[in-house]
C-alpha cells in the first residue's frame, strides 16, 4: 500500500526500437511467430505454440550463473498487429512487445522491453504491479546521479 | 546475456516496491535523515527505517552518522547493475533485429 506514490505510468522506455522494414506485415509476422524463423533470428525456441497464455522457452547458451533459459508466456496476440510475451530470466520479469504498422513501403516495427520487476511468483497472472522502471522519471534520476 | 546475478536481483527487488522507489527518488534530490523522510512521506519511522535498510543492503543508498542522526544519500554506484542490464539488452536487441532484417531479405526465396 503506497498512498504517496503517484508516479504516472510513463510512455517512455529505455529499451525501445523502431524501424522501417521493406516487407509487408504479413511477412514480418511470420518471422516473429513461426518457430523455425524465430529460432533463426532470435534464439532457439522450445514448446512454442501461438496462443495467449501459452508458455514457451528460449534457450540461449548457458553462462556462469545462468543456464541460458528464458521463460516466456504469450500475453497479447493480435495477428499482424501486435505481439507481446513475458520474458523472465531468473528472478527478473519483463515484457517484450512488438507492434507492426503497415506503411507505404512495408512495415514499421517497434520493439519495447518494459517491466523490469522481480518475478512475483504468487502474483503471476494476477495483480502485476506494473513497474515501468524505465519510465522517464527514473531515466531523469539516472542522468542526475551518474 | 548475463542475468539473474545476486546483486542485480537485490537491486531490482529493492526498487520494485513503490514505497522504496519513492524514498530512493526523494533521496536523489539530496541527503536526508530518517526524521525528514518520515515527515515527507507520512509513514511510520520504523517503516522508513526498514525501507532504508533494504535500500542500503542493495547498495543503492549509504548512511552517514552525525551525532544522533543518520543521514542517507543515494550511492550512484548502486544503479550500475541496472544500467549494465539495460545496456546489455540494448546491445542484444540491436544485434537480433539486424538478424531479423537479414532473415526477411532471404525469406520466400
Amino acid at each position: 500500500m503506497t498512498p504517496f506514490d503517484k508516479t504516472a505510468p510513463s510512455q517512455t522506455e529505455a529499451i525501445h526500437f523502431e524501424f522501417e522494414l521493406r516487407h509487408p506485415p504479413e511477412k514480418v509476422w511470420r518471422a516473429l511467430t513461426n518457430p523455425v524463423l524465430l529460432s533463426e533470428w532470435l534464439l532457439p525456441v522450445l514448446n512454442q505454440r501461438l496462443e495467449a497464455g501459452a508458455e514457451f522457452m528460449f534457450q540461449a547458451p548457458a553462462q556462469p550463473g545462468w543456464d541460458g533459459t528464458v521463460n516466456c508466456r504469450y500475453l497479447e496476440i493480435e495477428k499482424e498487429k501486435k505481439l507481446s510475451w513475458a520474458w523472465v530470466v531468473g528472478e527478473i520479469d519483463t515484457v517484450v512487445t512488438f507492434t507492426l504498422t503497415p506503411t507505404e513501403s512495408g512495415t514499421k516495427l517497434t520493439l519495447v522491453q518494459s517491466g523490469f520487476k522481480p518475478n512475483q511468483q504468487q502474483n503471476f497472472g494476477g495483480a502485476r504491479y506494473g513497474w515501468n522502471m524505465m519510465g522517464g522519471k527514473l531515466i531523469d534520476l539516472l542522468g542526475r546521479i551518474s | 546475456m548475463q542475468c539473474g546475478a545476486v546483486v542485480e536481483d537485490r537491486v531490482f527487488r529493492a526498487l520494485a516496491d513503490p514505497s522504496r522507489r519513492a524514498i530512493f527518488e526523494s533521496l536523489s534530490t539530496g541527503e536526508a535523515a530518517v526524521k525528514e523522510l518520515t515527515a515527507r512521506f507520512s509513514i511510520s519511522q520504523p517503516a522508513i527505517s526498514q525501507h532504508l535498510a533494504t535500500l542500503t543492503e542493495a547498495g543503492l543508498v549509504t548512511g552517514r552518522r552525525e551525532g544522533r542522526c543518520v543521514y542517507y544519500r543515494v550511492d550512484p554506484q548502486g544503479m550500475k547493475p541496472l544500467l549494465d542490464w539495460v545496456a546489455h539488452y540494448r546491445a542484444f536487441w540491436t544485434e537480433r533485429l539486424d538478424r531479423l532484417e537479414k532473415l526477411l531479405e532471404n525469406m520466400d526465396q
